[in-house]
């Protein structure tokens, strides 16, 4: 059991989609449970991990490896394609962040009504595929729950969204697909480059096909691979993230080496793959100028897909930030430390800036998300150990409190369908918890320390003045995302709570305040925030000694 | 360093607050009848507990891990010496007397134990800001009384110039800290640590431009929460919180927390620095000066007249001389907040008994004539406004006379351009003798200009009220401070603050106070003017007019400087993303569809054969998938198994 207890995480809610989609009969309460227990399952299994994982351990832990495909075709060698998972300290608070917050969206799906079987299996599939995507240690099986997590989120949002709903579905759609087809092309390019080492030398034969390979004999290979003494049809090629980080597994004057003399109209190819990868991520993420379609994906989507978006999703495009484009190509990643510092920059700023000037909520809440991931950019970029820890900090408090920000719009949404911050004043009169709950995410969120906002963006900005080649002025223009963030999250709290009360559609309008199903969402997650926020350590010790061997690898 | 364990001080002294602030918020209002005597009873405690461990002849400190990242340790550490002895007991006495006073002020409000946890709350932070040992716990604990000061300003959550005050203030204040937080960030870098005693031994090592522009970073910490120019504005606006919240907040302690943070990091201001950081005391000196003779609310006279005087601290910090900063802090800290609760008396007292919307019961030009139904007010008034306009044997005069002294003998120093300093010190306090005569005059002596609104009936605060005041006013006299009413540089406080001996210069009293009775003299003649100080005259106009040009300077800090400038860039960049960055990706969107048909027409009509047959297969999967989006679920995992088998396949075959 243990040893397969990862692919129990993805399996779990495959199998509940199956379920779902099978269960014979129609009544939507059914679905509901169904999904449900699955993903409670699914939580206690996540939350089991911390039985097993070793914060010391900076190696990969509870791997699960099972040769998936492999196909000699000819002279180009073997396509060896591994079912190969593992969680690390870099992926681990990730999957922790993703079963919580997959079970919180699960909650605030209690209200959907319309179509639930087929919603709650396309939940399940999505919650299945996002998991995949953080455990999985092949960039071919990586890409896979990737681009399955689209199709998903594409008719979660299609089918169950707002009035522009078949707008932001496409939108998303496109915008995410093409980034992917960015990935696909590098992909291809480094599984042209790499070899699996311990695969070719079964493959030479100087071990046994059952033998366990030694180090010596993969740096016998590795010496032989760089000699060119192995013979094209006996390489076998690999996407293992393992493989693809050591820069003796790449085949010598393959596109992709390190050494690599290709160019492309002047740009080395290698510089040139680095930025493709950092595109098809950065939509992710998302990152100026490619954020466009999160605004309105995020405004469309029903409650708890936004939830799920905002608190999962985008921290794909940033777990790949470190683990792929960082992990695969780091000389390029340190040569274009400045743009991408510069990038990050001009997201939290420019996020910040277009939070200010919105009236929708949700779209607010969209573009402070756009200004809080560009300090995970920023942290990255600064490929200090500060940065990187920041950055994974900053995805997981982001991850929390998003997650409550999109429930507390949703919450006004629930009652009024009408989201227009200029159309409420004074809620706190009929609804006290309500504000004060609101009160608590804004506060968290802009950064007050206490709360987790504040540790995630003082060591990104604290990473990014300790990157030497960084200079000073990009950090601290940053620190104007955290003016902007005082500014529009307690403008909007001004606004829409203080004073007397008024709606602008029905002024004798009864507005209930907060249920319990509400608060027992909300609350944990505050809680989180607050014991994140006072004892950063509890995320640090688990980053921390991965991260460093994880730099000092690349270096 | 330390010997001795100081673990039970800090976390009695920080522990205490903010399991209060927890009961109080948390217990609801069946609390609010005993909230105020908890609140008070709990910071006796801690005055207690300030007392007893001040030790002031070592250093004590506590520190634990906080993070461990990479080779970065982060700790966070608190100290104790003189200058945190010095400030608990300040903030602890101040804010007992003001829950006490808050009991009877606010009595019958129906949130009384949301307003006393505040208290308690900001407590916590403001203790936290002077135990704190290195600049990142300064900036956590400065944060959270930014969050107290915004929740106590806003307390009246319903009046909403009471809440864009306190977000005004809080935003105002989150520019200086950015400001703040580059500065400590630097420092980490730079030194590797922002504990004061790391800092006082490495921070030679340093480039002094480096040392400049950090100097001048964390000065933007103090630039917010001290109300210096330009991030003055948020102060008088919160006078809109309750009066008491004014007196322990906005007067006493956490407008000083800016100077505190100057005489913690004096050491590594470079002269370059302390220049532009006088320079900006000065700027804010004037103003605040200036415009405190020209507004008639009781209460933003006060708070101009704070800003004022935190300008001087500033100037006296950036001359080089942070202890007679401190000195002054703390002379200030019982009169002003004298002042405030006695303001507080006297609004409390005009207060029409049934709600008469037309009577503003701050508005100085309907008082007048108070001292008779307010003998005690007037009394407390007066002492503090004395000590405040700097006349001889009060506190302020004392402390106003040793920056004088310091500002002359750093102008010998420095050449003949130097002398503007003390010269401008001296104008401005006898700017501020000016506008405490007004006020006093306005409010208590002249005629009872408020008898035309039949509603109001003066009377004095019950002792719960006065007794505080009283207390505050006391000890704005100068035997606390010194023996000798001329010069403090033998009292004990310069003595204990200071290793140096200080100077005196034998004539600055006379002339501070020739300047000060001058001053007076002016406003009091001003008071048998036909129309004094233009009551009747209407609202801003002033009997002195280069100071009502002046006086739009401020106007610097108000909306049309901030407000109005990320308003038009915030607006600018949405339309930039919506007219340019979405517009673009939509164009490439609609010119592929476009080009689509063009390619799809020329496959229709040049590309015949079995490319039609494609185009037909093609089709009919595009039917065929139109067949799938109809909520059966199971199609859609056919559609992704069958992709992902298209992949496999294809890569296989490549």
């Amino acid at each position: 059991m243990i040893d397969h207890i990862l692919s129990l995480l993805i399996a779990i809610p495959l199998f509940g989609a199956a379920a779902v989609s099978v269960w014979p009969s129609q009544r939507p309460g059914d679905f509901r449970m169904i999904a449900l227990s699955v993903l409670l399952l699914e939580l206690l299994t996540g939350l089991s991990l911390f039985l097993f994982f070793q914060n010391q351990n900076t190696g990969y832990q509870l791997s699960e490896t099972v040769d998936w495909i492999t196909l000699p075709i000819g002279s180009l060698g073997v396509v060896s394609i591994d079912y190969a998972l593992a969680v690390d300290g870099i992926s681990f608070p990730l999957v922790i962040l993703a079963v919580v917050v997959l079970f919180v969206g699960m909650i605030s799906s209690w209200s959907i009504s319309q179509k639930t079987r087929a919603y709650f299996a396309l939940y399940l599939v999505l919650s299945g595929s996002v998991i995949g995507c953080f455990l999985a240690q092949d960039f071919f099986l990586f890409y896979l729950f990737f681009e399955f997590m689209l199709l998903p989120m594409y008719f979660l949002i299609g089918l169950w969204g707002g009035p522009r709903r078949e707008y932001a579905a496409l939108k998303f759609f496109i915008y995410t697909f093409f980034g992917s087809l960015l990935i696909l092309i590098v992909m291809i390019g480094l599984y042209l480059s790499v070899i699996d080492p311990v695969e070719t030398a079964r493959a030479v034969g100087i071990v046994g096909p059952e033998d366990l390979v030694q180090t010596d004999v993969i740096l016998q290979i590795q010496q032989w691979l760089a000699d060119g003494r192995i013979a094209p049809d006996q390489l076998v090629h690999t996407f293992r993230f393992a493989y693809l980080t050591d820069a003796g597994n790449y085949i010598p004057g393959s596109i992709l080496s390190p050494e690599t003399e290709f160019n492309l109209m002047g740009i080395p190819v290698r510089l040139l793959a680095f930025w493709f990868l950092f595109a098809g991520f950065a939509v992710k993420l998302p990152v100026f100028p490619v954020h466009t379609w999160l605004p309105d994906a995020h405004v469309e989507a029903p409650t708890p897909i936004s939830v799920v978006l905002a608190g999962i999703l985008l921290k794909i495009g940033g777990y790949g930030f470190i683990r792929i484009v960082d992990g695969f190509f780091p000389a390029e990643a340190q040569y274009s430390m400045i743009p991408l510092a510069i990038l990050g920059m001009i997201s939290i700023v420019y996020g910040g800036f277009n939070a200010l000037a919105q009236t929708d909520l949700k779209k607010m809440i969209a573009f402070s998300s756009v200004s809080h991931m560009g300090f995970v950019l920023l942290g990255v970029a600064a490929f200090t150990a500060e940065g990187i820890n920041g950055a994974i900090y900053q995805m997981v408090s982001h991850g929390i409190l998003s997650s409550m920000l999109f429930l507390l719009a949703g919450v006004i949404y629930d009652r009024t369908h009408d989201r227009q911050i200029d159309n409420y004043r004074g809620l706190i009169g009929p609804m006290p918890r309500y504000t004060i709950l609101t009160g608590i995410a804004f506060f968290a969120s802009l950064g007050l320390p206490g709360f987790s906002g504040f540790v995630g963006e003082l060591f990104t900005l604290m990473g990014a003045f300790q990157a030497g080649p960084l200079p000073v002025w990009i950090p601290a223009l940053s620190t104007l995302g955290i003016v902007l963030a005082a500014a529009y999250f307690l403008w909007t709290y001004q606004r829409m709570f203080f004073g007397t009360f008024w709606y602008k559609a029905d002024d004798s309008i009864m507005l209930t305040d907060l249920t319990t199903r509400e608060i027992a969402l909300l609350t944990p997650l505050a809680v989180i925030s607050v014991l994140l926020g006072i004892f950063p350590g509890l995320l640090f010790d688990m980053t921390g000694p991965t991260v460093q061997a994880f730099l000092e690898r690349l270096q | 360093m330390s010997e001795t364990d100081y673990t039970v001080p800090a976390s009695l002294l920080l522990g205490l607050p903010i399991l209060a602030f927890f009961v109080l918020w948390l217990g609801g209002k069946n609390l609010n009848k005993s909230a105020g005597w908890i609140g008070a009873f709990i910071t006796a405690i801690g005055l207690g507990a300030s007392i007893v461990y001040a030790d002031i002849d070592t250093l004590h400190t506590v520190s634990f891990n906080w993070a461990l990242i990479g080779q970065t340790k982060i700790i966070l550490s608190f100290l104790f010496d003189e200058l945190t002895a010095i400030m608990l007991i300040i903030v602890h006495f101040v804010a007992l007397l003001v829950q006490i006073y808050s009991i009877s002020y606010l009595h019958g409000d129906k949130n009384l134990h949301r307003y006393f946890a505040f208290i308690q709350l900001f407590l916590f932070s403001m203790v936290g800001i002077v135990l704190s040992g290195s600049l990142l716990v300064m900036y956590i604990f400065w944060e959270l009384v930014g969050l107290s000061s915004y929740l106590l300003i806003g307390f009246w959550y319903f009046k909403p110039r009471a809440v864009w005050a306190a977000q005004k203030a809080f935003v105002l204040n989150r520019i200086g800290d950015a400001a703040f937080l580059t500065g400590i960030l630097m420092l980490f870098y730079y030194i590797g640590s922002t504990d004061f005693e790391v800092l006082a031994t490495s921070i030679q090592s340093l480039d002094a431009g480096i040392l400049t522009a950090i100097g001048l970073c964390l000065f933007g910490g103090c630039m917010g929460k001290s109300a210096q120019f330009p991030l003055s504005g948020w102060l008088p606006d919160a006078m809109e919180g309750p009066t008491p919240v004014s007196a322990l907040i906005h007067a006493a302690t956490m407008v000083a927390a800016g100077i505190f943070l100057l005489a913690r990091i004096s050491f590594l201001l470079t002269p370059e620095a302390q220049i532009v950081i006088a320079c900006i005391g000065t700027i804010t000196m004037v103003i605040g000066a200036v415009k405190a003779t020209q507004v008639w609310d009781i209460k933003r006279v006060l708070a101009y007249s704070t800003m004022s005087q935190l300008g001087l601290m500033v100037i006296a910090v950036g001359l080089g001389s942070w202890r007679t900063a401190l000195f002054h802090l703390a002379t200030h800290a019982f009169f002003k907040s004298g002042l405030f609760l006695s303001a507080g008396s006297v609004i409390h007292a005009v207060t029409p008994s049934e709600t008469d919307e037309t009577f503003d019961p701050q508005d100085m030009r309907t008082m007048g004539g108070l001292r008779k139904y307010l003998p005690v007010t007037f009394v407390c008034f007066a002492i503090c406004s004395s000590a405040l306009a700097g006349l001889p044997f009060f506190s302020g005069f004392l402390s106003k006379d040793a920056i004088i002294v310091e500002a002359f003998f750093w102008a010998e120093k420095h050449g003949a351009w130097a002398y503007l300093f003390p010269i401008v010190i001296m104008i401005s306090a006898g700017i501020t003798a000016y506008y405490m005569t007004r006020q006093v005059w306005l409010i208590f002596l002249g005629e009872k200009r408020y008898q035309i609104f039949k509603s109001v009936h003066p009377h004095e605060s019950p002792v719960l009220m006065w007794g505080p005041m009283a207390l505050l006013a006391s000890l704005s006299v100068f035997i606390w401070f010194s023996w000798n009413p001329f010069d403090a540089s033998h009292g004990w406080f310069l003595e204990l603050v200071g290793a140096e001996e200080f100077g005196h210069i034998l004539w600055v009293p006379f002339v501070a106070t020739g300047i000060t009775l001058i001053s007076i003299f002016l406003a009091f003649r001003e008071t048998k003017a036909e129309d004094p100080f233009s009551i009747y005259a209407g609202n801003s106009k002033n009997s002195v007019p280069l100071l009502k040009k002046l006086a739009g300077l401020n106007e610097f800090s108000r909306e049309a400087f901030f407000i109005k400038s990320f308003a038009f860039i915030s607006n600018g960049l949405k339309q930039f993303e919506s007219k340019f960055v979405d517009a673009f990706v939509d164009g490439v969107a609609k010119w592929s569809v476009v080009f689509a048909h063009i390619l799809s027409w020329g496959d229709k009509n040049i590309v015949d054969g079995g490319v039609k047959l494609t185009v037909f297969t093609i089709k009919s999967a595009g039917q065929g998938v139109r067949g799938f989006q109809n909520g059966k679920i199971q199609s859609y995992y056919l559609v992704t198994a069958l992709g992902v088998l298209l992949l496999i396949l294809w890569l296989t075959v490549l």
